[in-house]
């Protein structure tokens, strides 16, 4: 345990042999035509249950399970605080100026009071914590992991607009310029970590976002924040807007949308020319490369938008190698040896023995990264089903 | 990606749980959600006697009430059947009144959630329904519906909270008709009765009719009740107002700012939050003491109060500097000044009138004209309220606001004119003008819009003829908000059950005895004003071997028979206080309690909680104890007999030598006490013997207070027992001691006084402590003048705080002075029988000397959580302080009504003169001055035209007297606080008259009725000046 404990790559090292690697390996790298362990197809995603709002003294929440048994729950809760710095520095003659201006606008949309703040929306103000069965608090999985979640989602800035967040997050965070809301997004695996958590924390995290709710505010402007206490009437972290396409009626139940998303992380990996969604343990302990690809849809066009990528130390660095017949003392010299052929992966460029398993050495090609970002980013790809799959979940 | 849902369809207990989200915000600005888990029952009774099915669900643990709603309700024409009364949040709103009529509203069902959201609304009126639902005999049944399976009712997607509570009113009535029909179905159907709702939400009303559910408007279902005309009128005035005048456009008073710009501006330190105080000479002007400033800020002119009423809690603005005045020097009466308003007329109504207009402008200019000493004061407007402190108010209609068509049962509206000076008129929509003319009636204030001049309001009930003893006393009592309604069944269950023949247990081995000194052997005696019955203290004193001498204080120990928390308890500790009137006690502890079990009576054994002290011959204490006890006062003495026998020479039995002993020590310790620093405060009182038979001169009963050496020497040893336990229970209980302090004031009180008295007669005043002051006090006389010193003594008074009670926990140790007394420490522990703080005390005391009682609980007696002790000191100082108000009113309206029958009994033989009397100035304003009048404890306004000027003629009526004012001037002169009164044109002439503060002046005296014009039939006590300089 003290050994996993330490490692930041992506998951425990399976006790798999060698040869079970070189094997799982083979099947992963067949060109155009993975075989994965589960039979699933290279862009698939394992059946997942999830539900919404399960904690009711949370201001948002969500549950999801895989299908292996992996299970998270988020919960978001939401606090008042005084922004520092703020209108104290300001005198009370500019204070009623600044409230008086911002009454004439008020016809507008809240959007323009948001704008105003945007621009001291701070990073900090979300703060998340994940806390990982059989990790400490501060150990590096957890604290890298939440660090992962927490940048794209405070970094996504969207445009304006009906349903739109100027500022993104960390201006919807601002009510005005003295007060603030600190969001606190916490994260809890209920089971062990059987394959590396992110992309079943990062859908969890991402539905309880979406269910997250802030008191409706009731003050004007750069007045201390007064709220409705009447739940009912709280408003959505995320705004939503009545649909009006007809492409997403398929979902049921579903009137309105959100034009503005918090951003999912899909763990991609390679291995050899493919590439494979949603990997699970075994296929991580044979991944060339692992890659953390964040996204979020964009406002202005239908498509998504890249937000970061975060490539992860791939376990199979450190895994047993297989050793060649023509190493094999036992072997040496038998006519098996012969068989063995050298092949150059093409992925990685380097020399092996076929059916041999060699840990890798990390490195990807830049043609790699391109390919796995493009099949999510694509139009019908990976990460806009992702995302519509999502909120069928979402709603009510 | 496929994804499910959990199916709870199929677990059977998801029905009975549910959940109630809400948002709070907490004070320090936090915002949380909130949800609480709901357990959801079905065995919650209906509580009517007609059901056959609920006796036996409910749950006997829990202590379900007897069922009350009526197996035959009333009916009415509409419901020959009876009915059960289903009320929404806004018909009570409306109509508390309605509700608590006697005479209509019988077997209401009030809903748990309807409950809460007028807790919400309105707390006055939560806590009047939460009474009303005690008592047994208006069968109001509160209802849980929420809790009930069957009547709980889930919001909605997108349903408002509003919708949401008036579907649960219906949801309760169709579960109530059902489920009566159910469990009566044997019985004929004939005796179900209906449930009908009363709501005034058309909404509401229309959804009723859909579903089937009987619903009413409050207005609705009171015309079809008996009385209808009476019943309309006390329904709220602010709902009819807030639909007719939408339209209106015209707005009088500028808008409150928003709650929540009110709170940043509060929390900023630019807006201040205060209660609003209405000067009792001039009802344009108000006064706010806030926490920021040392002295309070002005609120001036109707505009600025923007609808505040004295007693609100209100938020204020500071005003430009430009805007700032001095206090007003002039006496301005609403009655005068605003006549002939027009009740019925909003359209040309301007906030101020003309006249208001040009008063203000009077004082505009005498601020500006000011030098140093009157500098502009700071002023200040309304822009919000934090909270309303409305009450109901006793007041009269107005006379010449009802208008010509006086006998019709048309509605009109009507000005009622409020007994407080301080209350604006307030205007009352009624059928029945006719009939209330020259009644003392009843009336609430509902609103004040902004587009209404004055507030609108209600009639409740009529009290009576004016001027008739039931109803000037119930009024009274009603503006001091004194609680005199008999003692319920409830308290009275409280009392022992042997009554009047309950004895001190004989057997020592009684439990009664446990803990208990038997000192019966003591002689003990007690002194009290004659005719007194609840004699709270005794006294005792004995030599001892070593010279010094035993002395005790012994109480009656009420904490005996008053246990906490029961009934008679919790009525007392909201009485707070008995009160005195001239022909009433109202007591805090049923009479058998108070006059006869635990009253120190002679002759017979009685419980007692003793204070004994051993004290040299020098006063000194040597040592003191406490113990509850049993004793037998050998006699009960009044004053004048107490004093009678000591200075007899003749009597030289014990009980004699022992008062002489208590007299000797009370002396020296009065000496003590003078010396460090207490002051001789005076209080204009005076007392009324009622004896008074029909012969004779009623005035005769009115004496003014003789103070005798028993007197003091009573007073003297309640104040060292007071200061001894105070000490002892602060000992035992440093946080929650029940304490009594009066802060020291602060200087700038005393400047007003002091430059008077600097400027009239050369005199210091040394306000920098209560020894100094005491002294300065001694120095101030007037050999011309001998009640001088008790005047500025008087006036003095008024400049301190008054004394309070406290928690020992919410100030600091040097902060419990007690400044009056000059004591580190006081309490209050000598009259448990008639002031709850005793009570309080002597559990605390128990607690503290680790006495048991009967059943070893009284130590856990004794103590109290702080938070309860405080809520209980907030209300008692309220009820001292409406006690003393109230008893102060009485005595002022008995002299008043002796000096009538006195005019009364003048005016058969022709003249009605009044009485001569000597009078001192006490204020001097621009247009009049106040006299106080020792003889009677009184002070009255004497304006212009009550200046009798040399060859005027004393017997004008009031109407006469009324036309000189026009022809009268003043020139007043605020630096020597002086007043000069001169008939017009006649300036230079002998026929003027100067006053000045201080002064003593011949008044004449009397009591006269006004004949005409506002406020006929009005009675008051005139004062006229006869001579001046």
């Amino acid at each position: 345990m003290a050994a996993q404990r330490q490692a930041s790559s992506a998951s425990q090292i399976p006790h798999i042999s060698p040869a079970e690697l070189s094997y799982l390996y083979t099947s992963l790298s067949l060109p155009g035509n993975p075989i994965r362990p589960d039979g699933r197809s290279p862009t698939q995603f394992r059946p997942l249950s999830a539900e919404t709002d399960i904690l009711l003294g949370t201001n948002g929440s969500a549950r999801v399970g895989f299908a292996d048994g992996t299970q998270a729950i988020v919960g978001v809760k939401a606090e008042v605080e005084r922004t520092p710095l703020g209108i104290e520095a300001l005198s009370q003659a500019e204070q009623e100026e600044y409230a008086a201006e911002s009454n004439k606008k008020d016809t507008g949309s809240n959007g323009d009071g948001i704008k105003r703040g945007s621009s001291s929306g701070q990073g900090s103000w979300v703060q998340m914590a994940i806390e990982i069965p059989g990790f400490r608090d501060d150990d590096a999985l957890p604290v890298f992991l939440a660090e992962m979640m927490r940048e794209p989602l405070v970094e996504s800035v969207s445009a304006g607009g009906e349903g739109g967040m100027v500022g993104g997050l960390k201006g919807r965070l601002v009510i005005n310029r003295r007060w603030h809301w600190r969001l606190y997004i916490d994260v809890l695996l209920l089971s062990q970590p059987l394959s590396y958590p992110l992309p079943l924390l990062s859908l969890t995290t991402h539905l309880a976002l979406l269910s997250t709710k802030l008191p409706k505010l009731k003050s004007k402007g750069e007045e201390d924040p007064f709220f409705d206490d009447d739940w009912n009437a709280a408003e959505y972290l995320y705004p939503r807007v009545k649909s009006t396409s007809t492409k997403r009626s398929s979902i049921p139940g579903s009137l309105s949308v959100h034009k503005v998303r918090p951003p999912v992380t899909l763990l991609v990996i390679s291995v050899a020319e493919n590439i494979i969604f949603d990997p699970n343990r075994e296929e991580i302990a044979v991944a060339d490369a692992v890659l953390a690809i964040s996204v979020t849809n964009n406002t202005d066009s239908d498509g998504l938008k890249l937000l970061s990528i975060r490539t992860i130390d791939p376990p199979s660095r450190l895994t047993q190698p297989g050793v060649p017949n023509s190493e094999n003392v036992a072997t040496l010299g038998s006519t098996a040896a012969a068989e063995e052929s050298v092949i150059v992966n093409p992925s990685t460029g380097e020399e092996e023995v076929l059916g041999v398993w060699r840990p890798r050495r990390g490195g990807i090609k830049r043609m790699t990264i391109a390919k796995m970002v493009k099949m999510v980013l694509e139009k019908g790809g990976v990460g806009e089903e992702v995302l519509e799959g999502l909120e069928g979940v979402e709603v009510g | 990606m496929k994804s499910l849902r959990r199916d709870f369809s199929s677990d059977p207990h998801t029905a009975n749980v549910t959940s109630k989200v809400f948002v709070r915000s907490t004070k320090s600005g936090k915002v949380q959600k909130i949800v609480r888990e709901l357990y959801l029952r079905q065995d919650i009774p209906c509580s009517s006697r007609l059901c056959t099915i609920c006796p036996a669900v409910a749950p006997e643990d829990a202590n379900v009430a007897p069922f009350v709603l009526s197996e035959q309700p009333a009916g009415t024409a509409a419901f020959p059947r009876g009915h059960y009364i289903v009320p929404d949040t806004n018909a009570l709103l409306n109509g508390m009144d309605l509700f608590e009529h006697t005479g209509a509203f019988y077997d209401v069902i009030i809903l748990q959630t309807v409950l809460e959201e007028l807790k919400n609304q309105s707390l006055p009126l939560y806590n009047r329904l939460l009474a009303l639902i005690k008592t047994d005999e208006k069968r109001f049944y509160l209802f849980f519906n929420e809790f009930r399976l069957e009547t709980h009712v889930k919001r909605g997607q997108d349903e408002s909270i509003n919708d949401r509570n008036d579907r649960a009113v219906r949801t309760v009535a169709k579960w109530y008709t059902e489920h009566l029909r159910a469990v009566t179905k044997s019985k004929k159907e004939k005796s179900i009765p209906t449930i009908v709702v009363i709501t005034d939400d058309k909404e509401n009303l229309r959804k009723a009719k859909e579903e089937n559910v009987t619903a009413l408007s409050l207005e609705n279902y009171v015309s079809g009740l008996e009385d209808a005309d009476k019943l309309l009128d006390m329904i709220n005035e602010s709902r009819e107002a807030r639909h007719a005048k939408e339209t209106s456009g015209e707005l009088f008073y500028p808008e409150y700012y928003s709650m929540s710009k009110m709170m940043t501006g509060l929390r900023a330190g630019n807006l201040h939050q205060g209660v609003f105080n209405v000067s009792p000479y001039n009802y344009l002007e108000g006064s706010i003491k806030v926490a920021a400033f040392d002295r309070p800020l002005i609120i001036m002119g109707r505009h600025n109060s923007n609808r505040a009423i004295s007693g609100d809690v209100v938020v204020i603005e500071v005003l430009p500097k430009v805007q700032w005045k001095s206090p007003s020097t002039k006496i301005v009466e609403e009655e005068i000044v605003t006549k002939n308003d027009n009740p019925d007329a909003d359209d040309n109504e301007a906030v101020v009138t003309e006249r208001e207009q040009r008063a203000l402008q009077e004082e505009v200019r005498q601020a500006h004209g000011k030098n140093l000493e009157g500098r502009p004061q700071p002023t200040a407007k309304v822009v919000g309220i934090v909270k309303r402190n409305w009450r109901q108010y006793v007041g009269t209609v107005d006379s010449s606001s009802t208008g010509s068509q006086a006998t019709g049962r048309r509605q009109q509206n009507v000005f009622v004119l409020p007994m407080d000076k301080k209350v604006p008129k307030i205007r009352v929509r009624t059928r029945q003008a006719a009939d209330l003319l020259g009644q003392r009636i009843l009336v609430t204030i509902d609103a004040w819009n902004r587009d209404s001049r004055y507030p609108t309001g209600h009639f409740i009930r009529s009290l009576g003829e004016l001027e008739t003893k039931g109803a000037e006393t119930e009024a009274l009592l009603l503006e001091w908000d004194v609680q005199y309604k008999p003692f319920p069944k409830s308290v009275l269950d409280c009392l022992p059950k042997e009554g009047h023949d309950w004895r001190v247990p004989v057997s020592k081995d009684d439990k009664g005895w446990n803990g208990r000194r038997d000192l019966r052997d003591l002689l003990i005696c007690s002194i009290d004003p004659p005719g007194c019955q609840d004699i709270d203290d005794a006294l005792h004193a004995r030599p001892l071997p070593n010279g010094n001498f035993e002395v005790g204080v012994h109480i009656a120990d009420v904490s005996h028979f008053v246990k906490p928390n029961n009934a008679m308890d919790l009525e007392a500790s909201i009485r707070g206080t008995t009160v005195y009137l001239v022909d009433k006690r109202i007591d805090m502890l049923p009479h058998l309690l108070g006059t006869d079990l635990c009253s120190l009576k002679p002759y017979v054994e009685r419980y007692a909680f003793s204070v004994l002290w051993e004290m040299t011959p020098n006063a000194e204490v040597v040592s003191s104890d406490f113990t509850k006890s049993v004793i037998r006062s050998r006699e009960a003495f009044s004053y004048e007999q107490a004093q009678l026998r000591i200075d007899d020479p003749s009597k030289t039995d014990d009980l004699t030598q022992s008062m002489r002993t208590l007299l000797q020590l009370s002396k020296i310790l009065r000496q003590k006490r003078m010396d460090a620093g207490a002051l001789n405060l005076a209080s204009p009182e005076v007392r009324i013997e009622a004896d008074n038979d029909e012969v004779g001169d009623p005035l005769a009963d009115v004496k003014t207070k003789a103070m005798l050496a028993t007197n003091s020497l009573v007073e003297e040893f309640m104040l060292h027992a007071n200061i001894t336990v105070a000490a002892k229970i602060y000992s035992t209980f440093p946080q929650t001691a029940m304490l009594r302090r009066h802060a020291t004031p602060p200087p700038q009180n005393f400047e007003e006084l002091i430059n008077q008295l600097t400027k009239k007669r050369d005199m210091r005043l040394d306000v920098s402590s209560s020894g100094a002051l005491a002294n300065s006090l001694d120095r101030c006389t007037d050999s011309d003048n001998p009640f001088f010193n008790t005047l500025v003594r008087i006036l003095a008074t008024r400049c301190m705080t008054s004394a309070e009670y406290f928690c020992a926990g919410a100030h600091a140790e040097s902060e419990f002075r007690h400044y009056g007394l000059a004591s580190p420490i006081y309490t209050h522990f000598t009259s448990p029988i008639r002031r709850y703080a005793d009570l309080l005390v002597h559990r605390q005391l128990s607690a503290a000397i680790n006495y048991e009682g009967e059943d070893g609980r009284a130590t856990i007696e004794g103590s109290i959580t702080r938070n309860r002790l405080e809520d209980i000191c907030r209300n008692i100082n309220y009820r001292h302080r409406n006690a003393q108000y109230a008893g102060r009113a009485s005595i002022e309206y008995y002299v008043g009504q002796a000096l009538k029958a006195r005019g009364e009994k003048l005016a058969a033989d022709g003249v009605d003169s009044g009485i001569e009397e000597d009078g001192y100035v006490m204020r001097v304003f621009e247009n009049g001055v106040v006299v106080f009048v020792p003889r009677f404890g009184i002070e009255g306004v004497v304006r212009l035209e009550d200046f009798v000027l040399p060859g005027d003629s004393t017997n004008r009526s009031v109407a006469e007297r009324r036309e000189l004012v026009t022809r009268r001037e003043s020139d007043f002169d605020p630096e020597e606080y002086t007043l000069k009164v001169a008939e017009k044109g006649h300036e230079s002439s002998d026929r003027t008259m100067c006053v000045e503060l201080f002064q003593r002046v011949r008044v004449n005296v009397s009591s006269v009725k006004e004949e005409a014009g506002r406020g006929v039939g009005k009675r008051r006590v005139r004062i006229l000046i006869l001579n001046g300089k």
